[in-house]
């Protein structure tokens, strides 16, 4: 089958794995697993640990073998090498040889890939850039932050311009700082290769709901959901929490009722866009001072939590809204 | 040409590792340790020297073939480097060959310095032995190494690290006493089928063996020697073929 007739990059079709654990037990690590990614799109894959994220991305890359079902990527199977070369790896703990310089790392791999050398300098070069080590691109790896390794691992990812990208908990383990800096790498490289398909798993769900357009939902190795994320989250408009000052005590509003008083002025709820214009209006009247207008938007948090937790147990075990 | 790059990542990570330069340490101190031995005997100085150098060669040889290998193949494993070199389109076989090779090339340059330690300080005795029967001796460990360090990658694979260490140097002991073992089962244990079967295959190690006679000047002849080199390409290629084929059709939990 050529790439252009599959339409998705990624498929995952009824998919077990299950690990012996000692002669006689077992343990089911995924369990009946179905999705497909469609090409150029931005996919989280999340879940509680042991939820079989890990696994779904080791046997998208055949480093293990599903015990059944049928993986696709790009309309080839994993353990066939032509897959791979459709596939840049970030790993969650990325791990280089350390006596290898940064540049001399990007060749290897390069080497790897099979890139021509003229090509691969000026490649190298390029990415060395991308994730803003050029400056260190000839010291040793020994001496690199963990940040720094993580953006080498990402290069390595890129080099051969992957149509997919696998990134395995790509933030784990850097601080607030490396993990901006980090998002705003994938979110650079979404925009510079929009054909690309980004598919990776993560543990920090601020970082999913700002850089996925859709969201795999996995627990206890079954898919729970797999839907676009602002259908899981919800309308942004659904209600709004104004915190004001100056509000004449007593004072009746047909707008929002007063929920609580802070240090910073008392809070109010709002529902709807039309009645938060009228709140602003009706405020502005009273000579009242807006300190901050919030969106109460349910948190993906929250939304996660009620769907992997499943308490209503009339309600279907797996949703795909895609 | 996907090997050769990896053989050239794994040859200079062998020279960054601290327990090569350990190892390099012991091989000179072996060969010190040898000639401080020579020196003590009254009769037959040369041929004691050299019997020790040729067995310091071995040993720091089959010492540095087992736990490098080992130790190499199980670290990028644990450590979960492999996954971004086998992310890329190459075959796990190419991964592991090139592993391979990288550590034989490592170890010949490491061989050959021992050879000529080895040659100077035996042209230094007036003895029986010859330079070229010196150095059909080591290029006969060299044989044997390329055999075990082939076993150390196929238990690598299929073993743990101590394990995989453990019964390779079992069996390079086994396979210099299968001559022995196969005689004594011969005379004193009832015949079955499964004792022939389990020493086809252990390698003859004796075959390399050439560390006494070569004391004595005694060369062996061109029949010999090509018997000797393919005994080993066979026995290690069969060794690295069937851990190219486990390690292909293993899981990867990195």
């Amino acid at each position: 089958m050529t790439n252009s007739q599959f339409p998705f990059d990624i498929s995952l079709t009824d998919v077990y794995k299950t690990y012996p654990l000692g002669l006689w037990k077992k343990k089911e690590a995924v369990c009946g697993v179905s999705f497909a990614v469609p090409r150029g799109e931005v996919v989280g894959l999340l879940g509680p640990n042991g939820s079989g994220k890990s696994t779904i991305l080791k046997m998208t890359l055949g480093f293990i073998r599903p015990t059944a079902g049928e993986i696709l990527v790009c309309g080839h199977a994993p353990s066939e090498r032509q897959s791979r070369s459709f596939v840049g790896y970030l790993p969650e703990n990325p791990r280089f040889q350390k006596f290898l310089t940064a540049r001399e790392v990007l060749r290897y791999y390069g080497a790897l890939c099979r890139l021509e050398r003229s090509a691969l300098s000026k490649r190298v070069d390029e990415l060395l850039e991308l994730v803003a080590l050029t400056d260190a691109g000839n010291e040793r790896i020994a001496g690199f932050s963990k940040g720094m390794v993580q953006r080498l691992a990402m290069a390595q990812a890129l080099l051969a311009r992957p149509r997919i990208l696998l990134f395995d908990e790509p933030m784990s383990g850097l601080d607030p700082l490396g993990r901006m800096e980090l998002r705003q790498l994938i979110a650079r490289i979404h925009d510079e290769m929009p054909e690309a398909t980004i598919f990776f798993s993560s543990h920090v769900l601020s970082d999913v709901e700002q850089l996925c357009a859709s969201v795999v939902l996995l627990s206890k190795g079954k898919l729970k959901s797999f839907s676009r994320i602002d259908e899981l989250l919800g309308a942004r408009t659904e209600a709004y929490e104004l915190t004001v000052r100056g509000v004449p005590e007593g004072h009746q509003a047909d707008w929002g009722k007063r929920l609580r008083h802070s240090p910073l002025g008392e809070t109010w709820t709002v529902d709807g866009t039309e009645d938060l214009l009228e709140a602003l209006n009706d405020l502005k009247g009273l000579g009242a001072q807006v300190v901050g207008v919030f969106s109460q938007r349910t948190s993906l948090e929250q939304k996660l939590f009620g769907r992997v937790s499943n308490p209503d147990p009339d309600q279907p075990e797996t949703e795909v809204t895609r | 040409m996907i090997a050769l790059r990896v053989a050239w990542i794994t040859m200079r990570e062998l020279i960054s590792e601290r327990v090569f330069y350990l190892l390099l340490t012991f091989a000179v101190l072996a060969l010190g340790f040898s000639l401080l031995l020579g020196q003590l005997t009254y009769a037959e100085q040369a041929k004691i020297t050299l019997d020790f150098l040729l067995a310091a060669v071995e040993i720091s040889m089959v010492l540095f073939s087992i736990f490098m290998g080992i130790g190499l193949f199980k670290r990028e494993l644990l450590l979960g480097s492999v996954a971004m070199v086998l992310s890329k389109p190459i075959s796990r076989s190419s991964f592991l060959v090139g592993k391979y090779l990288g550590q034989v090339a490592i170890q010949f340059a490491v061989m050959f310095c021992m050879l000529l330690v080895t040659l100077a300080i035996q042209s230094n005795f007036e003895g029986n032995s010859s330079a070229l029967s010196v150095i059909q001796a080591v290029g006969l460990i060299f044989l044997e190494v390329l055999v075990l360090t082939a076993m150390a990658y196929f238990f690598a694979v299929n073993a743990g690290t101590i394990t995989a260490a453990i019964v390779t140097l079992c069996l390079f002991a086994v396979g210099h006493m299968r001559e022995s073992i196969v005689y004594h089962y011969n005379i004193s244990i009832s015949r079955s089928w499964i004792w022939p079967v389990i020493m086809s295959l252990i390698p003859d190690l004796e075959i390399f063996n050439m560390k006494t006679i070569a004391s004595y000047g005694y060369t062996l002849d061109g029949t010999q020697l090509f018997w000797a080199v393919s005994y080993s390409f066979c026995c290690a290629v069969f060794f690295l073929f069937v851990a190219c084929v486990c390690f292909a059709n293993k899981d990867i939990a990195t």
